[in-house]
């Protein structure tokens, strides 16, 4: 089984790629999970796994005619296999992202769930990717007026191309803060998976290069991120159906 | 400058025009009133025009360089829905003035229109350091004014015709991408939108 999430935002500093691992820690008690930092123009994934200095990552599979393997840019770490991004220009400038469809194919057809942390903004091809190939998105926002319009936005994005909405999930929020979930949840048509607080743990494990689930799991934030995945339903997919949807999803690109 | 449609008319004293003109991000007006702690207020006109009805023009007041009220002299809504109402993306064609002090004590009475000290910073310039340095220059008392910017969120999300705006308008982006990426065989089709479209 298998099925595929983007996590995304459609704005920066939501903490998508702290939702991402989170999420994905949370889901492997459970489930075989595979991470991808689909962000390939902003990577910072690696930075939140120990991973700054992985050597091959997901840019070199996007590149035409390496020999280099899926298994070559997958990392165990924290109990999930973890496909980072490189962060130079040379590598984001030599990308194909039309291959990412290719290796999410790969990946999908031995893992349970696949969570695509994707690009902030939806402004190139490469940006969309992720929400044209996932099943459903996560989408994270913080509970304010720009944000959730971006979600909406990028919702709307997810749903032209047939992908679903999992769920919301509130990040960053301030002990002040109204709560409006009911009305969220009308609106994007899916639950709050949870609202997480702004809070040291998150910050201090930024800075410890680990996951939130690994560096503080007993916080209150891991906690409510553990609730959201127990949320998050993950439906069993054909893994060799997910593949060819991948495979077809996309018509080739013309240069 | 006195504003008087409806009953919580704003009526607020034209003051000192200290500058004019057209920014991308309303957080450089907030940020300049902040720091010269300006008594005044500023007149906000969103040039986004497609998800509003007509035109919106917006009053926020400041105290001492932090926001107290918010008005849209267009709807007559004040407060958060008017915060709401102007959350649009820029630019905003915006004009500052300094009035005497205590010249808006009186209007700085009306509670109504009241907003929270770092909810302009938050809803209209998504500057979320911003709003933190706003609500550490506000007078303790105000920071009792509401639940911050709760009440703007939750007008947003209950104008209708606002998210529909929204929608629509990244409904016909999403296409038109599509067509210029090479991905409208990845469009999908009309039932299988409709199908995603439900939550119980």
């Amino acid at each position: 089984m298998v099925e595929a999430f983007a996590v995304a935002s459609g704005k920066g500093g939501t903490g998508k790629t702290t939702s991402t691992l989170a999420l994905g820690m949370a889901l492997a008690e459970e489930h075989d999970v595979t991470v991808v930092d689909a962000d390939t123009g902003m990577a910072n994934l690696l930075f939140h796994a120990g991973l700054d200095d992985a050597t091959v990552t997901l840019h070199d599979l996007l590149v035409a005619e390496t020999a280099t393997t899926v298994s070559e840019a997958t990392y165990d770490r924290f109990g999930l296999s973890v496909v980072p991004c490189g962060t130079s220009l040379a590598g984001f400038e030599a990308a194909e992202p039309e291959r990412l469809r290719d290796v999410v194919a790969e990946l999908a057809r031995d893992t349970d769930v696949l969570l695509l942390d994707s690009p902030a903004a939806l402004g190139s091809k490469s940006a969309v990717l992720p929400v044209v190939l996932a099943d459903r998105i996560v989408v994270v926002v913080e509970p304010t007026i720009p944000a959730l319009s971006d979600g909406l936005k990028v919702q709307e994005y997810a749903r032209s191309y047939g992908t679903g909405t999992a769920g919301v999930l509130f990040n960053k929020v301030r002990d002040d803060a109204a709560d409006v979930t009911e009305q969220a949840e009308r609106r994007f048509g899916g639950p709050v998976l949870a609202t997480v607080p702004e809070s040291d743990a998150v910050r201090g494990a930024r800075r410890a290069g680990k996951p939130l689930l690994a560096h503080a799991p007993e916080s209150d934030p891991a906690a409510r991120y553990r609730r959201a995945a127990a949320r998050l339903d993950v439906r069993d997919g054909d893994e060799g159906a997910v593949a060819d949807r991948f495979r077809s999803a996309v018509v080739p690109d013309t240069p | 400058m006195t504003e008087s449609a409806g009953s919580t008319a704003l009526r607020i004293p034209r003051g000192d025009l200290l500058r004019s003109r057209v920014v991308s991000d309303v957080g450089t007006t907030l940020s300049r009133a902040l720091d010269r702690e300006l008594t005044g207020y500023a007149t906000l006109v969103p040039q986004e025009t497609l998800l509003l009805e007509g035109d919106a023009r917006g009053v926020v007041t400041f105290a001492d360089g932090v926001p107290v009220l918010a008005y849209n002299t267009v709807s007559d809504s004040g407060g958060p829905d008017a915060l709401a109402e102007l959350a649009v993306p820029g630019p905003y064609r915006v004009e500052l003035y300094a009035v005497a002090d205590g010249a808006l004590e009186t209007a700085h009475e009306e509670e109504t229109l009241r907003v929270a000290p770092g909810a302009a910073a938050t809803e209209l310039a998504d500057d979320p350091a911003l709003a933190d340095r706003t609500r550490e220059a506000a007078p303790d008392e105000r920071l009792d004014d509401g639940d911050d910017d709760g009440d703007a969120v939750a007008a947003f999300l209950e104008d209708d015709e606002r998210i529909e705006a929204i929608r629509e308008q990244a409904r016909s982006e999403a296409e038109e991408r599509a067509a210029e990426w090479g991905l409208d065989d990845a469009l999908a089709g009309d039932d299988e939108v409709e199908a995603d479209a439900e939550f119980t």
